[in-house]
């Protein structure tokens, strides 16, 4: 016992730091997942009401940036709706259609927090499950693919940024249709790696790259980013640059997109594996 | 005593607010992101308890992990650092030793002292830091290089806040 004691009072510094060093390995690796809502909910409501605060005030000085892309988005979805609105001489068109299979919706979003310099990068967005979002969601800018939500709490909800080591897409060359695999490879904030497109098909700069709609999480073709160099190191495979069409550095509207089958494809998925 | 105490509230309470108002804000580049926070670690007092300098280190981590939404990350590394100070301050004291009830400062222990403890616990803190991001040994170099770059800056801060603090 007198060892014991003894043994306590010469290492308890060292003991302090093994368990404060355990706590913080524990906090590590329980929220390596992510969708640890807990920390959400409580850790991420107390400094969200602080970074809304900046973030109201940083936006204020890109008001015309913002406006900018809103009157773009704007005239590309008049032409959207110009397209879609019956004609006077259609007479067979009902709005009511049941057949009208209605598969994403979507929702916008403000962000009120985001990085761009970590490995590692999440943004927060201010709506949450009482808004309709969950986990999954895809969330892209007006103009290209933004990232997934991973957490939600009531009136917020974390998003894996594509600027995330982590974050895996399925994306495609538009002219040809090959599709791989996009991903960030950690080093500029502009631009991420399409990896397994095999080195036959003919790829130049300057390709569109869009979603392919497989993950289920991306409705099909959506904008990711063009080709801003290709690489043919050996074995079978290219690196492809892609110059991303999202600039994260000013990021603060973006679209939530939910897909309203996606519980029964998945569902039909699984009772065939 | 009290006034110690208010003192370092108040350097805390600032170095806090300069990392996540300003430093967290820097978008120089993936390579770039100095933390200052470290900073209130290094100015503690030398008589302060182990325990004491660790648990502290422990609440300036977690709330900088509030702040960065990446649990137990800066709480593991500053802790960490909060536990080799007491080695490192040994390591280079000076021939006649520390004045007692005397900080650690560059006014009194002289600039090369100080730049060279600040280096020793920076690339330490970073060094855990960077890697418990990535968490992987894959471009290993790269990261090698950010904790590098990110020591350089974070030193440099650190310098001149101390400079700043002589000055009044």
């Amino acid at each position: 016992m007198r060892n014991l004691l003894n043994f306590l009072a010469k290492y308890n510094n060292l003991i302090i730091f093994l368990i404060l060093e355990g706590i913080a390995f524990y906090l590590l690796a329980s929220a390596n997942e992510y969708h640890n809502t807990a920390m959400v909910k409580g850790v991420k409501g107390i400094s969200n009401k602080m970074e809304e605060k900046i973030t109201n005030t940083r936006s204020y000085f890109r008001l015309s940036e913002i406006n900018q892309a809103l009157t773009s988005e704007n005239t590309r979805l008049k032409n959207a709706v110009e397209l879609l609105t019956p004609k006077e001489n259609q007479v067979f068109f009902s709005i009511s259609d049941s057949v009208y299979r209605q598969q994403f919706i979507y929702t916008s979003a403000k962000i009120i927090d985001n990085s761009v310099n970590r490995q590692k990068n999440f943004f927060t967005l201010n709506k949450g499950t009482n808004q309709g979002v969950s986990v999954n969601m895809a969330v892209t800018s007006g103009e290209g693919v933004a990232g997934v939500i991973v957490g939600c709490s009531d009136n917020f909800s974390i998003a894996m940024s594509l600027l995330n080591i982590d974050f895996r897409l399925s994306s495609r060359i538009r002219s040809n249709g090959y599709y791989g695999s996009l991903s960030w490879d950690g080093r500029s904030n502009t631009h991420a790696i399409l990896s397994e497109i095999p080195q036959h098909v003919p790829v130049s700069t300057g390709d569109t790259i869009e979603t392919t709609g497989f993950s289920s999480v991306f409705p099909e073709g959506i904008m990711v980013g063009t080709v801003s160099g290709v690489e043919k190191p050996g074995g079978d495979f290219y690196i492809i640059e892609v110059a991303l069409k999202t600039d994260f550095r000013k990021l603060y509207y973006v679209e939530v997109i939910g897909d309203l089958m996606k519980s029964e494809q998945s569902q039909l998925e699984n009772s065939f594996q | 005593m009290i006034n110690s105490i208010l003192r370092f509230s108040l350097i805390f309470v600032l170095l806090i607010l300069l990392q996540v108002l300003l430093f967290n804000n820097i978008e120089f580049s993936g390579y770039i992101n100095p933390y200052v926070y470290i900073m209130f670690i290094l100015l503690l007092p030398f008589e302060i308890p182990a325990w004491l300098l660790l648990v502290i280190s422990f609440f300036t981590g977690l709330i900088i992990d509030f702040f960065c939404g990446s649990p137990g990350m800066h709480t593991s590394a500053s802790v960490l650092a909060g536990f080799v100070r007491p080695y490192i301050l040994r390591l280079i004291s000076p021939r006649d030793g520390y004045e007692p009830g005397s900080d650690p400062s560059m006014l009194i222990y002289g600039f090369s002292w100080f730049l060279i403890y600040t280096v020793l616990i920076v690339v330490i803190h970073h060094f855990v830091l960077f890697y418990l991001e990535v968490f992987r040994f894959a471009d290993f170099f790269r990261t090698l290089l950010r904790v590098l770059l990110s020591s350089f800056f974070s030193v440099s801060f650190i310098l001149l806040l101390e400079y700043a603090r002589r000055g009044k």
